[in-house]
């Protein structure tokens, strides 16, 4: 059972490696843009398994894309390099407001991140020397030149690096604090869980994975601008995602994004100016009648068949 | 000198006074009952030594060392347990994994050596079936579980707060039989009951609360016939 399962994820990795060689530009693009926010779906959980609802993923995805494209502007850092600093300046940016904003909790940390997103955003907005104001700024060339399978594996590697971080996270005693935490702090407090410290390492990492995922999409694309980066479709098509695949599992947001990323795109092409209509009500009736989502859904009904 | 104490303990939420200056010692290896009327302000006690709550004044001093100001994760770790007078088991985990809990953040060991430990918990407390999910579990395991999860802490001091509440009468005995397994073990144990003859029965001494104050203290036997306990639970004769 077990080595079964390793061969299916290294069939699944295989094709996903190979892809590029037998699509067009087209569905790779396509590709590219479901694992960006596969991985943003997945970073989104990691934290919601704390009991944490984050508005903010759009705030931190663009302050990555911000950092990425400005280092690469101004002192030519190479853009893998820029990649990885994007993602330090979301780690060490979340760990500063996360000493503030952690203390709250539920409807209010919530708000409170909406808001941080929003901040980032105005503060780029009049930042003009530095950021090019409501403009934005424009990158000489995208990364590879702009080659669509070069993108679709840099894209690829941040994602396998995010479900591995994901599935550390399910498999060491982070589950244990996490999900204690997220059940009952007082239980967790008194069991010796440090809630805090614990809340401020899952922030910040995923956070961190936000900023990366921010700041290849900027070198993808070779221009931020703060209506772009900081669009709050980054933080809402993620939650979606999760909701439909199923919370507080790595499959979950993964099999979610698949879905809807693939649906979302062919109603695209079917119905290009009904299609956000008919994904809306297909995002309600799953919620309706699956609560658990499609992964929560059929683990459940595996187990009742046993 | 006592393991534990507190120092003239207050704790008030807004106008209200939940303790007032409340001094008693808990010795090595005893078991301490604490008994009172409902509102009298037991589990504020138990939450004030234990860190949920900081006190408003006085102090809880532990091992000659005053843990007032510190949070509740370190207070456990130091060796403070306790179990919750409305079970709080952690749904989505097993009976096993609950208990781990215990072990892995209160002691810093690793999965495997918790799960060794938790095992063993188990075991000692007479738990079986130890994978099955939290969900599945009867009101005696649940209750078992949770002193499990304290005990997996590696406490020095245990505080059971009502756990024979709800139990009938051979599961009330059998938990009497885990408390004096535990005790054995060299852990001082305080137990909050509503249960009188679980205090007689187990208890070497009570304190009494009422309306945040400590009004008696002594052998159980003693302290019942004491008449201000009396009209504390009984109210004042005309």
């Amino acid at each position: 059972m077990k080595n079964w399962r390793y061969v299916a994820y290294t069939v699944i990795i295989a094709i996903a490696i190979l892809f590029p060689f037998y699509t067009g530009t087209y569905l790779q693009h396509t590709a590219t843009a479901i694992l960006i926010y596969l991985s943003l779906a997945l970073s989104w959980d990691m934290l919601l398994r704390t009991g944490q609802i984050s508005f903010g993923i759009a705030g931190f995805f663009g302050i990555g894309g911000y950092a990425a494209a400005l280092t690469h502007l101004n002192w030519g850092i190479d853009p893998l390099l820029g990649i990885i600093l994007g993602g330090v300046a979301a780690f060490f940016i979340a760990l500063l407001l996360g000493l503030i904003v952690l203390h709250l909790r539920g409807l209010y940390f919530a708000i409170v991140t909406l808001a941080l997103a929003e901040i980032f955003r105005v503060i780029v907005r009049n930042l003009h020397g530095l950021t090019g104001g409501p403009e934005g700024s424009v990158l000489p060339t995208a990364i590879f030149g702009g080659d669509p399978s070069k993108i679709y594996w840099l894209v690829l590697a941040i994602t396998i690096i995010t479900i591995i971080v994901s599935e550390i996270f399910q498999k060491t005693r982070i589950y244990f604090a996490t999900t204690s935490i997220r059940n009952d702090e007082l239980v967790a407090k008194s069991s010796g869980i440090d809630i805090f410290k614990y809340l401020i390492f899952v922030f910040a990492v995923t956070s961190a994975i936000q900023g990366i995922i921010g700041s290849s999409y900027a070198h993808q694309y070779a221009f931020v601008t703060p209506e772009e980066t900081f669009h709050i479709h980054f933080t809402l098509l993620p939650m979606a995602m999760c909701l439909l695949g199923g919370m507080y599992t790595t499959m979950g947001p993964v099999v979610g994004a698949l879905v809807l990323g693939t649906i979302a795109d062919y109603l695209k092409l079917q119905l290009p100016y009904g299609h956000l209509l008919v994904y809306g009500v297909v995002i309600v009736i799953v919620i309706l009648f699956m609560p658990r989502g499609i992964v929560g859904t059929v683990r459940e009904r595996l187990e009742r068949g046993k | 000198m006592p393991i534990l104490e507190t120092k003239y303990l207050t704790k008030t939420f807004g106008g209200l006074v939940a303790l007032n200056e409340v001094c008693f010692e808990l010795n090595e290896n005893e078991i301490l009952g604490i008994i009172g009327p409902n509102g009298a302000g037991k589990t504020t006690f138990i939450n004030v030594i234990s860190g949920i709550y900081l006190p408003s004044s006085g102090k809880v001093v532990f091992h000659g060392k005053d843990i007032s100001e510190l949070p509740a994760h370190i207070r456990c770790k130091l060796g403070i347990g306790r179990t919750f007078q409305i079970v709080r088991p952690l749904q989505g985990l097993s009976l096993l994994q609950n208990v781990m809990l215990g072990s892995l953040f209160g002691r810093g060991n690793s999965l495997k050596e918790a799960r060794k430990e938790a095992r063993g918990i188990c075991e000692f407390l007479d738990l079986a079936q130890i994978e099955r999910d939290i969900a599945k579990l009867t009101v005696l395991e649940i209750k078992k579980m949770e002193i499990a999860r304290a005990l997996a802490t590696k406490p020095k001091i245990l505080f059971l707060d009502e756990v024979m509440a709800g139990l009938n009468i051979d599961e009330t005995k059998e938990m009497i039989e885990s408390v004096q397994k535990i005790r054995a073990q060299g852990i001082s144990i305080c137990v909050i009951e509503h249960v009188m003859s679980v205090i007689r029965e187990l208890t070497e001494r009570v304190i009494v609360l009422d309306r945040g104050e400590k009004i008696a203290e002594g052998p159980y036997e003693g302290v019942s016939d004491n008449p201000r306990v009396i009209s504390a639970y009984l109210g004042e004769e005309e």
